[in-house]
């Protein structure tokens, strides 16, 4: 499997950390943006984004591809993402097994899906469709989910491998997002990431999420829980070298509390290599 | 079930809530592990979906919230979501439409000062990311002998909004942002009395300045493209009496000091496009 290169440590590029970053150049790896917040005539968001460009590597993630809809592919946003990213040039674009509404109406969230022989078959296709237009190969996160139905046929880590294997993308594995929608529907979050194609994963995503005790929800408005902390040593064993970053979209603290859980992370990585040097002495 | 009716269903119980619609959406649903009522997992969409879109009105609207008082501001973003819903993948533009929503709607269409403050803020967001011009300093003026000059037309840039408002937007607006707003801006004794303003952009911010009714009339006949010798005499400035020359020349000055042209060129023409929006 040709995989684009690892970036290292990374972090979702949000507008009130713009200052901070491009005074202080903090030591991070590459940056993630929201592609929609920067596909916009022009402005502050696009001359922050090449100013920040010039220095860091970028990932564009979209969140209104609508990969799973039945409405048709919108090109018109598919041409504006493609602009955005000759602007960009960023390692890879990525989106969700999602879909955000139906005869023409946007809801603006990553709506869930029954895992059925159907839904793969549309997804794959509109991938396909997708990557042809884009003439690159797209990632794919699996979202966080709230319910789950019955006329479901497989489970969504079955769902995610034969996506990918069919429609030959990458995949964007979102720890919190396993963790979030193992709890909600019961699943192994540990055979989740078993089951994934780890030859296809390019990207981790780690985020907080909010515990209503009887479900969780994905905010991205805490620091990542010890849980997905310990699934992501899990994930890190099993996918190796991945890029990975931390997601923050809301309360978000100063700028040096997540740089310190990237520092998080980088020390996980080094205990995990030196595990593995052992090991292999 | 089909996809495309599995997602109809659920698409129409996020946008009408929780009620006799979710029925045959709920039986579709798996039964939760940890005791959560299907209501419950089904409102985390329901409720995220309005509490979504009402955070992109507040956030470009805090002028309007300030002028119609929390609970009028959040019955007319109760109205908005349930009329207009959104259809524009990017969640930037889902409040564009809400000025001329309220210009539709017999609930709202009458409160001018409302929708002035909804115009004015649209205003203000639609400069801050419209498309990058570079400004001209008043130096390019010095390329052309003084015999052209009346027959320069300029080019403004694209972030410019020229807006009639009623009376006292600007003032509510500025008590809204101020460090300590008040709770609700009190309203000053309804009126046919206008304002002028200019919205665009300056150093990648959003700027406003009120102009007097003569340099507001130069200002929208120059952005329709009429040479500068041409529009001392427009019709225009009948009812708000002459512009002097050298007051349409102080008013040129400060186009350019405030960054507005982008562009000088002989020879006006007709831009009909170009013509100003108003309350
Ligand atoms: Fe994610």
């Amino acid at each position: 499997m040709e995989k684009p290169a690892p970036l290292g440590y990374g972090l979702g590029l949000r507008p009130v950390y713009y200052d901070e970053i491009l005074s202080s150049r903090p030591p991070i790896d590459w940056f993630e943006i929201i592609s929609e917040n920067y596909m916009l005539a022009g402005g502050k968001p696009l001359a922050m984004l090449d100013r920040i460009r010039a220095d860091y590597p970028i990932v564009m993630h979209g969140v209104s591809l609508s990969l799973a809809s039945t409405d048709p592919l919108n090109f018109d946003y598919l041409r504006q993402l493609k602009a955005l990213a000759e602007r960009v040039e960023p390692a890879w674009i990525s989106d969700h097994v999602a879909w955000t509404g139906v005869h023409g109406v946007t809801l603006h969230d990553l709506l869930p899906i029954p895992y059925t022989r159907e839904s793969l078959a549309h997804i794959v296709e509109r991938i396909q469709r997708v990557q042809d237009f884009l003439k690159r190969r797209l990632v794919v996160e699996n979202a966080s989910t709230y319910v789950s139905f019955v006329d479901s046929e497989m489970s969504e880590h079955e769902f995610v491998r034969e996506m990918a294997e069919r429609a030959d993308c990458l995949l964007l594995l979102d720890v919190n997002n396993v963790f979030v929608s193992s709890f909600n529907h019961g699943f192994d979050p540990v055979a989740f990431i078993d089951g994934v194609p780890a030859e296809r994963v390019v990207q981790f995503h780690m985020a907080g999420h909010t515990d209503n005790e009887t479900h969780r929800v994905d905010t991205h408005d805490q620091p990542v829980c010890d849980e997905v902390w310990a699934l992501y040593e899990h994930a890190r064993r099993r996918c190796g070298d991945v890029s990975a970053m931390i997601e923050r979209d809301d309360n978000y603290p100063p700028f040096s509390e997540l740089l310190d859980e990237l520092q998080h992370m980088r020390d996980i990585d080094a205990r995990l290599s030196n595990e593995r040097a052992r090991s292999a002495a | 079930m089909k996809l495309a009716d599995f997602q109809s269903l659920f698409q129409e119980s996020v946008l009408t809530g929780s009620g006799e619609a979710d029925k045959p959406l709920l039986k579709k649903l798996r039964a939760s592990p940890r005791g959560a009522t299907p209501e419950t997992l089904l409102g985390v969409y329901q409720s995220g979906y309005r509490l979504r879109l009402a955070d992109f009105v507040s956030q470009d609207h805090p002028g309007l919230r300030a002028v119609l008082g929390g609970e009028a501001f959040e019955a007319l973003i109760d109205d908005y979501i349930d009329q207009r819903p959104s259809r524009d993948p990017n969640a930037r533009f889902f409040t564009s439409g809400l000025p001329d929503f309220m210009r539709d709607c017999p609930t709202w269409r009458d409160d001018a000062r409302a929708v002035s403050m909804a115009l004015f803020e649209r205003a203000m967001v639609d400069a801050f990311d419209a498309a990058d011009e570079t400004p001209l300093a008043v130096q390019a003026l010095a390329e052309y002998p003084p015999n052209d000059w009346p027959l320069l037309a300029f080019d403004f840039d694209p972030s410019l909004t020229l807006l009639e408002l009623a009376a006292g937007t600007i003032a509510s607006y500025d008590a809204a942002i101020s460090e300590e707003p008040p709770e609700k801006i009190d309203a000053p004794a309804a009126s046919d009395d206008v304002e002028y303003v200019a919205v665009w952009r300056v150093d990648h911010e959003s700027a406003y300045r009120q102009l007097e009714p003569d340099e507001y009339v130069a200002l929208c006949e120059a952005r329709a493209g009429h040479a500068f010798g041409d529009i001392c005499q427009m019709t225009a400035f009948q009812q708000s009496g002459e512009i002097a020359p050298e007051r349409l020349a102080q008013c040129l000055s400060s186009w350019f000091q405030d960054g507005m042209i982008i562009g000088v060129r002989v020879g006006g023409d007709d831009q009909s496009s170009n013509t100003p929006s108003s309350a």
